[in-house]
């Protein structure tokens, strides 16, 4: 099953990439919708059929490849990716229906997206580092295709940035899995076989620091995180939505996966400097966002501060804290891919994103007021107004992470009253007040345009009121890959855990 | 009309072209196919709002006269469950909108309606219907004898009750005889609507109005015909004044805050009427004229209602379109009580009644310069 995730899309996106195009490009849309919607079936079959009570990986699928190398076709989905592997397919698919049907090289386009997923799916999927390591990079090309072909105005310069940025963080990833593996001595690149090797204290320190900056990148965390607005301003929608909602996972499921459980004896000696980088980037994220004027900016760095809250969570990791991560990476994509698909709706209407000059959208005839309104939801659900996903993440994280860490968690606190104000002020400026005559003239907006939006805020609300639909899937996973440490205070779960989770027991 | 043979010399009003045009014998609101086909369709869905807004006013001026809990005022007598059911759908018709116009007559006063109200005579004749309409209720005996001003003060709104009622009831019929004519293609101009609205006002001018209540089979006459009030001069001025021009600031999108001095000391200096009123917020929840709008909407001839749906926005923003026309159409009006309250004929051929009618132009013009004139001037509804 989780081959076909993988392997369906990529035949429908080499079927697409080749087709002739004398073909009407509808075809193309609406083959992508459907090879994206049959990976949803699947994903949604994946997660009936998950045993939430297991702690270790399922549905285990392993081919040898390149033996010399190390390098197996090893896949396997446990609680911290299976969520992960649901939000790829659904943002996928509504990132292909909220795709303009009058795209330029539609074949191409679509073919992308794909591979794209593709990429993430074999990435959130891989048990093997070097297999990860593939995926990881594979997504990075049609990406950068992605923002360099259909951007803005500044594309190449934000793709370009993009590509360096990130193929930096592949090599340094590289490095760190290459000097596990050597320095170990494990016979090849699969993930339990690496976990249960003994390495030194200060071996595994350089290796930690390469895995952080390389996935600090990708997540990414101040001072590594300038190719973020750049590459989410220049864009288009789709992409943005793509990026925000499930690329910048890829970053943080990689520090919980590769840093915390391949080096849990490194991260216990630089947690409490991870936990005030995570304080860094939260702060920082949220006084820049407040300086922006660019609606697509202002949410870019509202997320470098969200994604923030999910190295505090991992710093800590208390099975609470890290349920409270996976559960803000869920949340973080689906709040983050609505806002993005909100501002394209009033960019392309309006034809800006400037709050100085944006007004009055509410306004109910001439405006966009279900698209107002949704953004209210949106930014209620950012800065975890109680009732939306937003709110069971951020308590999440810190009710787990203060023990442990009580003064970054306060500090950190104050970057959820932080996206108050700066969510606030992009509402307050561009939907209320009275509709400036230049806008007055607005086209209307379409039910396609509003349904994924709507799709999404009905699932922030559901899973805000039932938060125990998903932490069903991730508490005995989470719970499984807390590290060995002295002293971590207990904290109650505050949802009813199946049965007691077994000691993790494969440690370095 | 008539063009005038002007040998006055050119204009220094901001608004000098408009002046000029009206001296021409045209219109505030520029002749355009367009225009005419706005203004006739919206004053015929305004006719039929007008006819039920009238029918509403004279029923409560004459059946709910000093009824303390009004609850039924908007049900005509005809109190069954499925009307409940639908005003409580509000699919209905907005009655409390031509409260707020009877309320701004009532606020701004002017006319003899409003000196006659403030008159030892109305005093009586009030007094006399409070007594016979308390008689054997010594609560509100007693109510009015701590409260001595409050009854009376009821009293003279169920007055402005009838008096626009009775100013509606001529207008209504006005509009829907003026749909009837266009459709019978009589009417072709925005100068031939004005003629119609003008001559219509002309021919009810000295039609008296008067108010007579019945409480307990006894009639008692509140406005009675010696008080000599008249269509014209005592309903028609003063509404085109508190309705048009003045008006309240209402609640909308904007908050007023009168401490910052955001709204004029004196009320005459108020410009909150219809041909002030932004179109844009229509449609909003707490936005008075929207209710009008809603019941315009219910009445749209096809030909109307297809204009619209060629809009960009279509059937969206349909509330806001027919604002717009409705503020055209209201500029006709307005047009029409201009020309009927000139000081000399419009073709004198006399310099000095030239150069008084001139003046009289210019000082409508001064109350027009902040209006939505200068935005209806162009053929597009903003």
């Amino acid at each position: 099953m989780l081959s076909a995730l993988i392997w369906i899309p990529a035949i429908a996106a080499l079927f697409v990439g080749l087709s002739p195009r004398s073909w009407p490009p509808a075809i193309a849309r609406n083959l992508s919708l459907i090879t994206i919607a049959i990976t949803c079936l699947l994903s949604g079959a994946l997660a009936i059929q998950f045993d939430a009570l297991e702690p270790l990986t399922q549905f285990r699928e392993t081919l040898p490849w390149i033996e010399s190398l190390g390098l197996t076709y090893q896949l396997g989905v446990d609680g911290l990716s299976l969520p992960l592997v649901i939000i790829n397919s659904l943002l996928t698919w509504i990132a292909l229906y909220s795709s303009p049907k009058d795209i330029q090289r539609p074949w191409l386009y679509y073919a992308l997206v794909l591979f794209l997923n593709v990429g993430v799916t074999g990435a959130f999927l891989a048990q093997n580092l070097l297999l990860f390591f593939l995926f990881y990079e594979l997504e990075l090309i049609p990406l950068y295709f992605l923002i360099a072909i259909w951007g803005g105005a500044r594309r190449g310069y934000a793709a370009t940035k993009f590509l360096i940025y990130t193929a930096l963080s592949g090599i340094l990833i590289l490095a760190a899995f290459l000097g596990v593996v050597w320095l170990t001595g494990a016979p090849g690149f699969d993930y339990d076989s690496v976990r249960t090797q003994i390495l030194p204290l200060s071996s595994q320190i350089p290796l930690l620091v390469l895995i952080l900056v390389g996935f600090g990148i990708k997540i990414p965390l101040v001072p590594l995180h300038t190719w973020l607005p750049d590459a989410h301003v220049e864009a288009s929608t789709p992409i943005s939505v793509l990026l925000a909602g499930v690329l910048l996972k890829l970053g943080t499921y990689g520090l919980l996966r590769y840093g915390l459980q391949l080096f849990p004896d490194a991260w216990a000696v630089l947690a409490p400097g991870l936990a005030i980088w995570a304080v860094v980037s939260v702060l920082y994220g949220a006084f820049t966002a407040i300086a922006q004027t660019d609606m697509k900016k202002m949410v870019a760095y509202s997320s470098i501060g969200h994604m923030g809250f999910i190295l505090l969570a991992a710093a800590a990791a208390t099975p609470l804290s890290l349920l409270g991560a996976v559960f803000q990476m869920i949340s973080h994509g689906l709040i983050s891919a609505m806002l993005f698909l909100l501002v394209g709706v009033v960019y392309s209407k309006t034809g800006t994103r400037d709050i100085t000059v944006l007004r009055g959208l509410l306004n109910p005839e001439r405006g966009m007021p279900l698209i107002g309104s949704l953004m209210v939801v949106g930014v209620m659900a950012s800065a975890g107004i109680p009732g939306m996903m937003g709110f069971i993440s951020e308590f999440l994280v810190f009710r787990g992470s203060f023990p442990v860490f009580p003064v970054q968690t306060l500090l950190s606190m104050i970057g959820t009253g932080l996206t108050a104000v700066y969510f606030l002020l992009l509402v307050n400026r561009t939907f209320f007040g009275r509709l400036p005559d230049q806008f007055s003239n607005l086209p209307p907006v379409l039910w396609s345009e509003r349904l994924p939006a709507i799709a999404l805020a009905i699932v922030i609300v559901a899973l805000g009121l039932q938060p125990s639909w998903m932490a069903r899937w991730s508490e005995t996973t989470t719970t499984a890959i807390q590290p060995p440490r002295a002293a971590i205070a207990t904290v109650s779960h505050p949802f009813p855990t199946p049965s007691t989770a077994p000691t993790p027991t494969n440690t370095l | 009309m008539n063009m005038i043979a002007s040998t006055l010399p050119a204009s220094n009003h901001p608004l000098a072209e408009i002046i000029y045009r009206i001296e021409r014998g045209e219109a505030l609101l520029p002749d355009a196919p367009d225009n005419v086909l706005e203004v006739v369709g919206i004053l015929k869905s305004y006719g039929h709002v007008l006819d039920a807004y009238s029918i509403n006013l004279c029923y409560i001026a004459d059946h709910q006269f000093l009824v303390l809990f009004p609850f039924f005022k908007y049900f005509n007598g005809d109190v069954t469950l499925p009307k409940l059911l639908k005003h409580w759908w509000h699919d209905r018709i907005n009655y409390e909108f031509a409260e707020y116009c009877m309320k701004a007559m009532l606020f701004h006063g002017g006319g003899k309606l409003d000196r006659y109200l403030d008159t030892p005579d109305f005093t009586a004749r009030a007094q006399a219907a409070i007594a016979a309409k308390l008689k054997g209720n010594p609560v509100m005996q007693g109510v009015t004898a701590a409260f001595p001003g409050f009854l009376p003060e009821q009293v003279r709104q169920m007055a402005y009750y009838s008096a626009l009622g009775q100013f509606w009831r001529v207008m209504s019929d006005m509009f829907l005889a003026l749909s009837d004519r266009y459709d019978r293609g009589e009417i072709q101009s925005i100068p031939a609507v004005v003629k119609h609205v003008l001559d219509g006002l002309v021919a009810a001018a000295a039609n008296p109005i008067t108010y007579t209540v019945d409480i307990h089979g006894q009639p008692f006459e509140i406005l009675p015909p010696e008080a000599g009030l008249t269509f014209l001069a005592d309903a028609a001025v003063p509404y085109v004044e508190a309705v048009f021009f003045r008006s309240f600031p209402f609640m909308g999108t904007i908050s007023y805050n009168a401490q910052a001095r955001q709204i004029p000391a004196g009320v005459e200096d108020f410009t909150y009427g219809v041909l002030y009123a932004d179109p844009i917020p229509v449609g909003g929840a707490g936005i008075p004229p929207t209710l009008l709008m809603q019941d315009m909407r219910h009445y749209l001839p096809d030909y109307l209602h297809k204009f619209y749906q060629q809009g960009v926005r279509g059937e969206e923003d349909i509330r806001v379109q027919i604002c717009g026309s409705f503020q055209k159409s209201m500029f006709c009006v307005t047009t029409a009580a201009m020309l009927g309250l000139m000081p000399h004929p419009l073709n004198t051929s006399n310099p000095e009644e030239q150069v008084t009618n001139r003046h009289y132009l210019e000082s409508w013009m001064n109350r027009f310069i902040e209006s939505r004139l200068p935005n209806v001037q162009i053929c597009e509804v903003l």
